[in-house]
């Protein structure tokens, strides 16, 4: 919104008012000083905005304006005619208010430090450990990479490969694990903050995983793993900091998710994998010899709780699980079993097959997809520019059935866990293109 | 003699004792930091540089809207009849206490996190007096 009105003022010389909702006019302070730059004016209706029936949409009209108090439309009006402040008409980088931070935090004893890093909110509020000068410089030698490297960037922020050092022994990394972390950093930029519950997973393939000790067996996904718990939760420290996320003040989830403070971080069962089924790195064109790690968002997963059942089999129980999920892009985990059974009963002789099974046969109804606020906002713009398949969902009566994974490339499968039983989770993350870990070792 | 060997024995121990928990407040003071509360310690700042993007000001404002166009621009946020509405009433609003001034509404195509230059030429090719734009929340 800020960037369509500065363009607007900008370009046409013509003036404008965001109006929105409270929960998002709230951050525009923010959004002026790190990203937009120009003092756009606001009016503030009552949240939600979204959905609402139009006599409340008349009520917040006829009502007042939350910042100014003043009734709406003169608010509107006034932002629209009033004589720039001082502040309006600033030009360049402002001297006052830049946030320089030292690179040293004055010294103080541990219980100080200790309170510090909760008030200031750069943890989970889980213990940590301080990041002395000794315990970064250790970490520091698990890459061959200077300490002022540049790892991720976030507009004006940059995480340099000592803060990753400072969070990697924060979380309770070894050396070794630092490259790895090196590779989770550099896409620290898309720790979920959203208004909706986002979340993260990271999936590790190749050697690595054994030579951490990460688990892919077993209670993969449970809290039985030392370099699978550290790894994950620095990635939530790396992204809460590089963000500057912290409640009321950055992080804006309405619910948000219990699932940002591991960050669903598995390694694949590559070991287990049927014959013909590649790891989810090979998939990507990376060797089998390559250590990578793939970071994906999405919301939500469900368990298939109990074991396959030979009438209606796991790919089946996939495609009724996944009409509940969004419809851009899906992540199954599945024990090893269930992955032998795919294979040798089923005949899915590859991942891909699987894949492309689920895109022609997942269906839901396109009142149920629309319903999607998710989908709604992002997909309604471009079915209104006519792009497909969403022009045509659009125009769908809402009980017609629509096939919603168009592209079988954004189903993925990892195989992870101990072949106890045969059960599977059905995500909605979205996995990226991973990054190779040993290009940070 | 068997009294000052354990003299000496006890001696050792404490002078011992002493020296370990002396040693290691200096040479790893954070885990022995129970041994010496109130040691100083220097760890790293986690937090990170923030520098302040280039201000740039808003444009002049005329004193009045009567007899200009204004365009009311809906981003669908939720979708396209989720705020809507908002905009209808405000161009009920208008029409009702500033007949003068001629309501636009649009909707932009490039949605929430999207542009729509055609939109921003039209606004600017018209003149237009004012926008609103919305609606997050």
């Amino acid at each position: 919104m800020s960037r369509f009105a500065r363009s607007i003022e900008l370009e046409g010389n013509i003036p404008t008012v965001g109006a929105s909702g409270v929960n998002v006019v709230r951050f525009k302070d923010y959004d002026l000083k790190y990203s937009n730059g120009m003092p756009i004016r606001y009016v503030a209706f009552p949240f939600p905005v979204a959905g609402q029936p139009r006599s409340v949409h008349k009520s917040y009209v006829e009502g007042n304006d939350l910042l100014s108090n003043k009734p709406m439309m003169q608010a509107i009006i006034d932002a629209l005619t009033k004589p720039l402040t001082d502040e309006e008409k600033k030009e360049g980088i402002p001297a006052e208010g830049a946030a320089p931070e030292p690179r040293l935090l004055k010294p103080d004893t541990e219980d100080n430090l200790r309170r510090l890093f909760k008030d200031r909110e750069w943890t989970d509020f889980n213990p940590i450990i301080l990041p002395t000068e000794e315990r970064v410089a250790a970490m520091l030698t698990g890459t061959s990479h200077t300490s002022g490297e540049v790892v991720s960037k976030m507009g004006s922020r940059e995480i340099t490969v000592e803060k990753a050092a400072v969070y990697a022994v924060m979380a309770g990394a070894k050396p070794e694990y630092f490259p790895t972390i090196l590779a989770i950093c550099s896409q620290a930029q898309s720790f979920g903050n959203s208004t909706s519950s986002m979340a993260n997973m990271i999936v590790v393939s190749g050697p690595i995983r054994k030579e951490l000790g990460m688990n892919s067996g077993i209670d993969v996904m449970g809290p039985f793993s030392e370099a699978n718990s550290v790894l994950g939760r620095t990635f939530t420290l790396a992204g809460k900091i590089m963000g500057d996320l912290r409640l009321n003040a950055g992080a804006y989830s309405t619910l948000g998710s219990n699932l940002q403070y591991n960050n669903v971080c598995i390694a694949e069962n590559e070991e287990a994998l049927p014959e013909g089924w590649e790891p989810l790195s090979v998939q990507q064109g990376y060797k089998p010899t390559d250590n990578v790690v793939t970071i994906g968002i999405g919301w939500s997963y469900i368990s298939s709780v109990g074991e396959a059942q030979i009438n209606h089999p796991p790919h089946m129980m996939f495609r009724d699980y996944m009409r509940s999920l969004a419809g851009m892009s899906a992540t199954i985990v599945m024990d090893p079993t269930v992955a032998g059974l795919l294979k040798d009963a089923h005949g899915f002789k590859t991942k891909a097959e699987l894949s492309e099974w689920l895109s022609k046969n997942v269906e839901v109804a396109a009142g149920t997809y629309w319903g999607n606020g998710v989908n709604t906002t992002a997909f309604t713009p471009m079915a209104l520019q006519g792009l497909e398949p969403f022009a045509a969902f659009s125009k769908a009566s809402p009980e017609t059935l629509i096939k919603p994974f168009t592209n079988a490339g954004a189903i993925q499968v990892v195989v992870a866990g101990g072949g106890i039983q045969t059960t599977w989770f059905v995500t909605d993350f979205g996995l990226r293109r991973g990054i190779l870990i040993d290009k940070w070792k | 003699m068997k009294k000052k060997i354990l003299f000496d024995s006890f001696l050792f121990v404490l002078v011992a004792l002493i020296s370990i928990g002396v040693t290691s407040c200096v040479t790893d003071p954070v885990d022995t930091v129970k041994n010496c509360d109130e040691r100083l310690i220097t760890v790293l700042n986690p937090a990170i540089s923030s520098k302040m993007t280039e201000r740039v000001p808003l444009t002049p404002r005329a004193d009045t809207l009567e007899g200009k166009t204004i365009y009311l621009v809906d981003l669908q946020w939720g979708g396209p009849e989720a705020g809507y509405s908002v905009f209808e009433e405000m161009e009920d609003w208008f029409s009702r206490n500033m007949p003068s001034v001629n309501v636009e509404i649009r909707r932009s195509s490039g949605g929430w996190m999207g542009d729509d230059p055609a939109l921003r030429k039209e606004i600017s090719s018209k003149k237009a007096g004012g926008v609103v734009i919305g609606i997050g929340g």
